[in-house]
């Protein structure tokens, strides 16, 4: 994608603008622990994106951050430095920058790191956020539509089973907080989320409905684990639906048009 | 491989170069399902490389009376017969092995690395060339098994056939086994690594771009 301004590293810096708000809360509510544990991911990252642009020519970006930021904020708590590190090279290089870097990998690299984290060593604690951080997704959500960077269908795809949920009185809302900063970290990440405008209400509507289920579901999951869990299956889905989006479309336009 | 390469090149033709898991991606459901452990790996290497050499002796001495149009129905029924007897041996002589590996022995009568080559090479040839071709074959396949059956156990549980190489926390040391290689994605993850490792040492097995970037220079003439 080059169009004008618009090049890959003009959308991975204003992601990452966009990131700002729940950065600064957790890293407020945080303490020097948090920042430690940032500035580590933001080295292991730096430095894969540094071995590919040395062994493959392939330009490291800006990504590398978001998905420092996402790894340091939602990975399971008390791992230690040796399988982060491990979690972190697993996630970036196969999940990214195999496939030729950001903007042409499946599944978003943080995404991936915090499974295979989370499912690697089951014992570690997930981490838990106060509620101003969850509130800063918010802004968060909003500076990434108004940058055009995320997509406002599938965030307000994500509110509908959720919002439904809580109509008739389903114990989710505790889920709800995490759920969001996992939605503005992970799940609207431009390239792993659908592309197309059904594809992208399918998209969030089967991330809002994942949470519910797993919410209700799940039994003994930590409330970081149902939502990272949802956001690996909808981004796992993301190409189908938009498969299923133009399929539809194309059909439309033979029957119209013959 | 031309019909004058020596008794040694076809046998270590197979190993690396030509190898029916990470060049030919043959055999990969056994190759995953089995190698959680490298007692298991090991067992199932030698059941599938007896199964194989000896299944292309008898195929490659009646080769020249094989009907063509039924040659499938006989190479399977040859191989299955031979399977079963491996099957037997294995529940006689190493009873808790063969059953952790539950139905995967049985399967090897439909494992693509017998049937492709029985099919591609002991029809062809002689008895012995076809025996050392297979062998080549099952030891070719025998080592993916092993280094990744290693590895998953090494990683996965600490130890290594039973013996264990980190101390794990349970018993008081200080490794955290790694759950997720002990569950069937991470034997994907480890045979993707290990084609990939093999095909950037040699590039020449690399299979040729699908697609080129619309926009590079480089394509556009």
């Amino acid at each position: 994608m080059k169009r004008g301004l618009w090049d890959r590293e003009m959308v991975a810096l204003l992601l990452l603008l966009a990131m700002l708000p729940m950065v600064f809360a957790w890293l407020w509510f945080g303490g020097l622990d948090a920042l430690g544990r940032l500035v580590f991911t933001l080295v292991i990252s730096g430095i894969w994106h540094l071995v590919f642009m040395l062994a493959r020519a392939q330009p490291p970006s800006f990504a590398g951050a978001i998905t420092a930021v996402g790894v340091a904020m939602l990975a399971p708590q008390d791992l230690s430095l040796l399988q982060l590190i491990l979690g972190i090279s697993f996630g970036s290089v196969f999940a990214e920058l195999v496939f030729g870097g950001w903007g042409r990998n499946v599944l978003n690299p943080a995404t991936v790191t915090i499974a295979f984290l989370g499912f690697g060593f089951p014992t570690a604690a997930w981490p838990d956020f106060v509620a101003p951080v969850g509130w800063a997704a918010l802004p968060a959500l909003a500076m990434g539509v108004v940058f055009g960077v995320m997509s406002l269908r599938l965030i307000l795809g994500a509110m509908v089973a959720p919002g439904v949920a809580l109509a008739f009185g389903v114990p989710v809302a505790a889920a709800l907080p995490v759920a969001a900063l996992v939605l503005a970290l992970l799940v609207t990440d431009p390239v792993a989320s659908a592309s197309t405008r059904l594809g992208g209400w399918l998209n969030g509507g089967l991330y809002g409905a994942l949470v519910v289920l797993f919410a209700t579901g799940w039994q003994g999951a930590a409330t970081a684990q149902i939502a990272v869990s949802a956001a690996l299956w909808a981004s796992l889905a993301a190409p189908l639906l938009d498969e299923a989006a133009l399929a539809l479309w194309t059909e439309r336009r033979r029957r119209r048009h013959g | 491989m031309s019909a004058r390469t020596g008794l040694w090149g076809i046998l270590t033709e197979p190993l690396i170069r030509q190898n029916p898991v990470t060049l030919q991606i043959l055999g990969i459901c056994s190759a995953l399902a089995v190698t959680t452990s490298v007692a298991t790996a090991l067992t199932m290497s030698g059941a599938l490389t007896a199964v194989v050499v000896l299944s292309a002796g008898v195929i490659s001495l009646i080769r020249r009376h094989i009907p063509d149009s039924i040659r499938l129905i006989v190479q399977i029924v040859i191989v299955a017969s031979l399977v079963i007897v491996i099957d037997q041996l294995l529940q006689a002589y190493l009873f808790e092995i063969s059953q952790r590996l539950s139905v995967f022995v049985s399967l090897i009568t439909t494992n693509c690395l017998v049937l492709g080559r029985t099919e591609s090479y002991s029809r062809h040839n002689p008895p012995l060339r076809a025996m050392v071709d297979a062998l080549g074959n099952g030891l070719g396949y025998s080592l993916v098994l092993t280094v990744i059956g290693a590895i998953r156990e090494l990683f996965g549980a600490g130890s290594l056939l039973g013996w264990q190489v980190f101390a794990t926390v349970d018993q008081g040391g200080w490794y955290t086994p790694l759950n997720l290689m002990l569950l069937a994605p991470s034997a994907f993850f480890l045979l993707g690594g290990l084609v990939w490792a093999i095909r950037s040492i040699l590039p020449d097995q690399a299979e040729a771009l699908d697609y080129l970037r619309p926009d590079d220079p480089e394509n556009a003439a």
